[in-house]
């Protein structure tokens, strides 16, 4: 009964609602604007804000991102938010955003909450801050995380995917629960810290398929978890240097006769180290991730207890207010032991290697990008990947044939993909 | 005829010293007059703040005065000469740093944008009829009705 209807809403998600949410909320995002220029600058009233987004991607070889890509290119990736914050006292504020994302396969429009709550300010002085947070916030993870889906605060059309992957997204995006925040304000620079007792957002597809290589019966289910991060800043960001982790804990919903065991356990837990330098023309970026994955007692899939690893080095140079280019070197490896992804391959039963090609263990990504603040409220961008592995790139939008996929009895086998491939990438992006 | 040349010389001497000062008493004066300020509704009270505390207050990360008063601060958009110039030489930061700091506030919910105003005249207008407002001015554009905030 309960598989029954998951696949029932599943079916639902990915046809007839998709349209009309994304149509719903093209027109709801129409009426905002609207509203904002009428209750525009109200000083005591309710503050909204928004983006849109349409981006166009094209990839050589058989390899798909956000979309049908490698065919004739995707307009498939659309991002649309809305949000809206009231503070009725200086240190009390209200805060929700919803948010529509359209990128293949994996995100298919529907309107989700992004985040909702009330910050309550404890403490607050001069040179400090104290206070409290509680309902579904962002999950504070390195420089990009907390906006990572709204295009103006991003450094390219695609994060570095080694470290901000698309393809696993929803456990990283935000959780809900309680968060404490503290700044300290000094002239050695500023402290900013949160530390959040969280459940993550586990309920979709992508996540199940990510920890139980398919689309089981049962249901993925947020166990309480932690994440934190600390920032230094120093000279008002000249240099910002932060440090953050999480311990993402999941368990599983097993259905009635169910080979997956409801005992089962996942656990992910990254610690990303970030380091940032700017000047007028420049900012250069670095950041470095280690994640450790386990996964214990499904029963049905073997225990998993592993060590990824990724990095990236960015330069961002602005010729004039309104022109920057991006330059950018992102890797991610899926074991830290097995980099090259040979040991992974030959693990893979004779038949299969194609579809599970030692290559799907890493990706090494040279990004070329160039974006146009056409005014401060519109903005144009184009960026090419020159891609080695396809280590981030989503099963959803690469599954194999379905006539081999039902012939190997595997519903959810990855496509032959290739291990070298570009990207090409456009986005148009408007802000209120 | 060796004192008219003296004389000459000396007239010389003098106009060319007479115009390099008024030169550059002129600039100085105009550029008094051109250069910005961070200004204040009165009632926030505040003779000088430091430059840490001015740039966490646009920043929009110090939402009260030490007086209790809510901050309500009020800038131009982010390519106007004013906003850029105000954002280098008193907060010495850049205002693609501001942007990407509001942003994050924006639209991650834990904080709020500032009122944005098109014209110093607006600027002007808003700060002196708003409790706790701050924004920034030219010197030339700064009247009785506000007040001037220095950075110690």
């Amino acid at each position: 009964m309960k598989a029954y209807m998951y696949s029932i809403l599943n079916k639902q998600h990915s046809t007839l609602n998709y349209a009309m949410m994304y149509r719903l909320a093209f027109v709801a995002f129409l009426l905002i604007i609207v509203i904002q220029e009428v209750v525009a600058q109200d000083v005591k009233g309710i503050r909204i804000h928004g983006f849109l987004s349409q981006g166009y991607l094209k990839s050589t070889g058989n390899n798909d991102v956000f979309g049908n890509s490698s065919g004739s290119g995707s307009f498939d990736f659309r991002e649309l938010g809305v949000n809206a914050s009231y503070r009725p006292l200086p240190n009390l504020q209200f805060s929700g955003q919803l948010l529509s994302r359209s990128a293949g396969e994996d995100s298919k429009g529907g309107i989700r909450v992004d985040y909702g709550f009330v910050d309550y300010t404890a403490i607050s002085t001069e040179s400090m801050d104290f206070g409290i947070r509680l309902g579904r916030t962002k999950n504070p993870l390195g420089f990009y995380n907390d906006t990572r889906d709204v295009p103006f605060t991003r450094p390219s059309i695609l994060l570095p995917q080694s470290i901000y992957f698309d393809r696993t997204r929803n456990l990283g995006l935000a959780s809900d629960g309680a968060q404490v925040y503290g700044e300290s304000r000094n002239s050695w620079g500023d402290l900013n810290a949160q530390f959040g007792v969280v459940f993550p957002q586990a309920g979709d597809r992508s996540t199940e398929l990510a920890i139980l290589q398919g689309d089981r019966s049962g249901n993925i289910t947020p166990h309480l978890s932690y994440i934190g991060r600390l920032i230094y800043e120093y000279d008002g960001g000249r240099v910002r240097l932060a440090v953050s982790g999480a311990q993402v804990n999941t368990g599983y919903d097993a259905a009635q006769r169910d080979p997956f065991s409801g005992l089962g356990t996942f656990q992910f837990t990254p610690i990303i180290f970030s380091a940032q330098y700017n000047t007028e023309r420049w900012s250069l970026t670095s950041e470095y991730a280690i994640r450790h994955l386990e996964r214990h007692d499904f029963g049905a899939v073997r225990n998993l207890n592993v060590t990824g690893e990724s990095y990236y080095f960015q330069g961002i140079y602005r010729f004039s207010p309104s022109w920057e280019g991006v330059l950018r070197y992102d890797a991610y490896y899926v074991d830290r032991d097995d980099r090259d992804g040979k040991d992974f391959a030959r693990g893979i039963p004779a038949g299969l290697q194609n579809y599970n090609p030692s290559h799907s263990r890493f990706a090494k990504d040279i990004t070329v990008g160039l974006r146009w603040n056409v005014t401060p409220a519109f903005m144009l961008r184009a960026e090419y990947h020159y891609i080695n592995g396809t280590g981030w790139v989503s099963p959803l939008d690469n599954r194999a044939p379905s006539e081999i996929r039902s012939a190997l009895g595997r519903p959810f086998l990855t496509a032959d993909t290739d291990q070298h491939w570009n990207l090409f990438a456009f986005q148009a992006s408007y802000r209120f | 005829m060796v004192a008219r040349n003296c004389f000459n010389y000396c007239y010389r001497f003098v106009s060319l010293f007479l115009f390099i000062f008024s030169i550059s008493y002129f600039a100085t004066h105009a550029y008094a007059n051109d250069s910005v300020e961070a200004v204040i509704h009165p009632s926030v009270e505040l003779k000088s703040y430091s430059r840490n505390s001015l740039r966490a207050v646009f920043g929009m990360r110090l939402k009260t005065w030490p007086n209790g008063m809510p901050v309500r601060v009020f800038v131009m958009p982010d390519d106007a000469a004013l906003h850029t110039i105000f954002t280098k030489e008193k907060l010495n930061i850049f205002p693609y740093q501001l942007r990407a700091g509001w942003d994050k506030l924006i639209f991650s919910g834990t904080g709020q944008a500032p009122f944005l105003v098109r014209t110093e005249e607006e600027m002007r207008e808003r700060i002196s009829s708003t409790p706790g407002a701050i924004g920034y001015l030219k010197r030339a554009n700064i009247d009785e009705s506000i007040h001037v905030l220095n950075i110690e």
